[in-house]
């Protein structure tokens, strides 16, 4: 068993079913109150939210005793993601809690918190910004603000009645909101852009977990569709060039979760600011931005037409995934971080098998 | 928490330390009596000085244990100096499948006459092997093996014919998989049993089957009413199909199912590293090209350490080797691109560029050998449920 163990291919029990079972029993309810009514966008599921915070799972890794970290909230995120649970979980504990206590700033204990990550200019004493996809931004009880200005890193936390919030989703049908910022000065917190760099690392890790609970949902589904689906006299399983296809999606899903456990690793046993959660993130980001679409598009000619309809499930999982691997850097801005980390290693090998120096991350130009 | 960093890049101190070991070997090796790192290496590059000297620093027979001349270490040190030796193109052939395959055979199936017999030998790197399977009219279906093994005085005549028996020619022995009882339609994979045989049995004839390369490594054994007496059965008669599958996961989800091209990739990332300006393309294309080596090697690893756990995804070891050597496959290609980047008078260009020819020339075989891609999806399909 794995952190991210799922799919066609799991079994098994570990020291984590107990909190598998919690999490995908509170994802199935989720999922199932929206059978019938699936639209764009997806709203806020504030029950979800709820038994969430009622299980103490919303800030498991930002809170010191909690007894949770990485492994425990990618668990979590991976299971939610494959229950389409419309709740930004990986905002508000790996991303918002995480950036506001690293700058010393108050946020509410309890409700959803979101990060606004942008370039911001200050004009006589304001700080001015517009930044689009900013998730669950008129949900969130808190907007911690993270707005690069030259050389630092603005952090603040503002209510999202004093932002200027312009509703979106993004093809997964999540909220994804523009913000506009017009706000004092003293509301910030000078931080250096190392913070940015290792937010955006805490982000792209984030994205790349959800995503496999996403394409395991699509692989669970196409499997179910063909076994399901007769034409020609028989189930489309027994074509054998839906088996191959099916076969090879899951080879895909398989070593995208192998590449994403280690992602997990890295930042459970050397913290998200390592030089081996720099790399393991790097590699899962790009072998993410290349399974996404394959996967994707291979559930979706599986599924014939129904598959591209609102009514039907399939775009919960396929089209999170997409919009979850845009997020966070780019996969070919992640391949020439790779390709560059490949070049300036001493021996390309060692990078091959993770081994990678013991200096902190530095922050890298592509 | 077992799921951890070092774990899973197989790179606890343990096995870091052993792969150091190995390392400062090689390239001592290497100085000494100047091989060059090659791709391909565990099918083509016979070097049975190379394999005795492998042996004697204690890099072979790496699961068998002590009594029996080996080192008595755990599965997971094999993967790590596999890994290594295919990673520096090292000259493996002679020694792979005596020591991948016959060794842990023998642990499980063998007589502790054939254990004595054979194993110290094979962990020396003295003792080279091959293995009996396909035959002209059993390729992907291997349960249409005809070659068969009757009874008489002390002992079994085997008759017909194997192809594609890497080795043989000049391997010690050849372990074969006969019918010892005639074919039950209804059953088919009852009846067959396991064979060591002596290279140098009367009546065995073996002759090269010669790839597009010109290269000769594969051959047609003959077996023209060949004797051998019953310390020779490997295992229970009738009981041969069980054998040579239940541990087909290791052989499937093992680095050389990833690696074959390895020492191509590693070298052209070095002469890459040397070009002054590296256009961004050139960059990222080596980027995916590594990002899909190691989450291939992750799920090498994971397959790895549930086998080592006594567990059996057979699933995944399957998968492992159908997309492990189609990534092999590709990154032939892959690497041809990329060596359009590197400015033709760049010292090493030559050699890449060879290296690149003759993984060319392997290509096809990486997704034939040990069964084909295509058995191998309809195997996972079957355990996705939808066979």
């Amino acid at each position: 068993m794995s952190v991210l163990s799922g799919g066609v291919f799991a079994g098994g029990t570990d020291d984590l079913t107990d909190l598998r079972n919690l999490v995908d029993d509170i994802g199935e309810r989720s999922f199932d109150a929206k059978i019938g009514h699936r639209s764009l966008p997806d709203a806020f599921d504030d029950t979800a939210w709820r038994h969430l915070e009622d299980a103490g799972l919303t800030r498991l890794d930002s809170t010191a005793d909690s007894g949770g970290g990485p492994v425990e909230v990618a668990l979590i995120l991976r299971s939610l993601a494959r229950h389409a649970v419309t709740v930004p979980l990986a905002e508000t504990d790996v991303l918002a809690c995480w950036l506001a206590s690293k700058a010393g700033i108050a946020v509410p204990e309890s409700g959803a918190l979101t990060i606004a990550l942008g370039d911001a200019r200050t004009d006589s004493g304001t700080v001015i910004a517009a930044i689009p996809n900013v998730p669950y931004a008129a949900e969130a009880s808190a907007v911690i603000c993270a707005l690069r200005d030259g050389d630092h890193l603005m952090v603040g936390a503002v209510r999202p009645a004093d932002l200027a919030i312009t509703r979106g989703h993004n093809t997964g049908g999540e909220p994804r909101d523009t913000v506009g910022v017009d706000t004092p000065l003293e509301a910030f917190v000078r931080l250096d852009n190392h913070a940015a760099a290792e937010l955006i690392r805490r982000g792209a890790w984030a994205r790349c977990v959800q995503i496999i609970g996403a394409l395991d949902a699509a692989v669970e589904f196409a499997v179910a569709h063909t076994q399901e689906r007769e034409q020609f006299g028989r189930p489309l399983s027994a074509f054998q060039a839906v088996q191959h296809a099916l076969a090879s999606m899951a080879g895909e899903v398989e070593r995208a979760r192998a590449a994403a456990n280690l992602a997990v690793a890295a930042a459970a046993d050397h913290g998200f600011d390592s030089p081996q959660a720099d790399y393991a993130i790097t590699v899962a980001k790009v072998v993410l931005g290349r399974v996404v679409p394959a996967v994707a598009t291979s559930a979706h000619q599986l599924h014939g037409a129904i598959g591209v309809t609102i009514e039907h499930r399939l775009w919960l999982a396929t089209q999170r995934a997409r919009s979850w691997i845009t997020e966070f850097g780019d996969t070919a801005h992640y391949a020439r971080r790779l390709g560059r980390m490949a070049l300036d290693a001493a021996d390309p090998w060692d990078l091959m098998t993770g081994v990678v120096g013991d200096q902190p991350a530095r922050s890298t130009t592509d | 928490m077992t799921d951890n960093y070092a774990a899973l890049c197989v790179n606890e101190p343990e096995l870091a330390a052993l792969r150091a070991r190995l390392r400062e070997f090689l390239a001592a090796d290497r100085d000494e009596f100047g091989w060059r790192p090659s791709v391909d290496t565990w099918l083509s590059k016979w070097d049975e000085a190379f394999s005795a000297r492998l042996g004697d620093a204690g890099f072979l027979g790496l699961t068998i244990p002590p009594e029996y001349g080996g080192q008595g270490l755990g599965h997971l040190h094999r993967y790590v100096v596999t890994e290594e030796l295919l990673a520096a193109g090292a000259p493996v052939a002679a020694h792979w499948i005596a020591d991948r395959q016959v060794g842990p055979g023998l642990m499980s199936y063998g007589t502790e006459e054939q254990r004595r017999r054979i194993l110290p030998r094979i962990a020396a790197g003295r003792y080279f092997s091959a293995i009996g399977m396909s035959e002209p009219q059993a390729g992907s279906d291997l349960a249409a093996a005809a070659t068969k093994a009757t009874r008489t005085d002390g002992g079994w005549v085997l008759s017909g014919t194997k192809v594609w028996t890497s080795g043989a020619h000049l391997s010690h022995q050849i372990v074969v998989l006969v019918r010892t009882s005639p074919l039950d339609p209804q059953r088919r994979h009852a009846g067959f049993s396991q064979f060591i045989v002596p290279t140098d049995s009367p009546g065995l004839d073996i002759s090269p089957i010669v790839l597009m390369s010109g290269e000769h490594h594969f051959n047609e054994v003959t077996f023209n009413e060949v004797f051998i007496d019953d310390t020779n059965l490997l295992g229970k008669e009738g009981d041969g199909w069980r054998q040579v599958t239940a541990e087909l996961s290791f052989e499937r989800s093992g680095p050389e199912r990833i690696l074959s091209t390895a020492p191509m990739l590693t070298a052209l990332a070095r002469l890459l590293a040397d070009q002054p300006e590296l256009d961004s393309h050139a960059t990222a294309a080596l980027g995916d090209l590594l990002a899909r080596l190691i989450s291939l090697r992750q799920l090498s690893i994971s397959v790895a350490r549930a086998l080592a756990d006594g567990e059996s995804p057979i699933n995944e070891a399957a998968l492992v080797k159908d997309l492990g050597t189609r990534f092999e496959q590709d990154s032939v290609e892959l690497a041809a691109d990329l060596l359009s980047f590197v400015s033709a008078e760049a010292g090493g260009r030559a050699e890449v560029a060879t290296l690149v020819e003759i993984a060319g020339l392997h290509a096809p075989m990486f997704t034939l050998r040990g069964g084909t891609n295509e058995v191998l999806r309809g195997m996972v399909a079957k355990g996705m449920g939808l066979r």
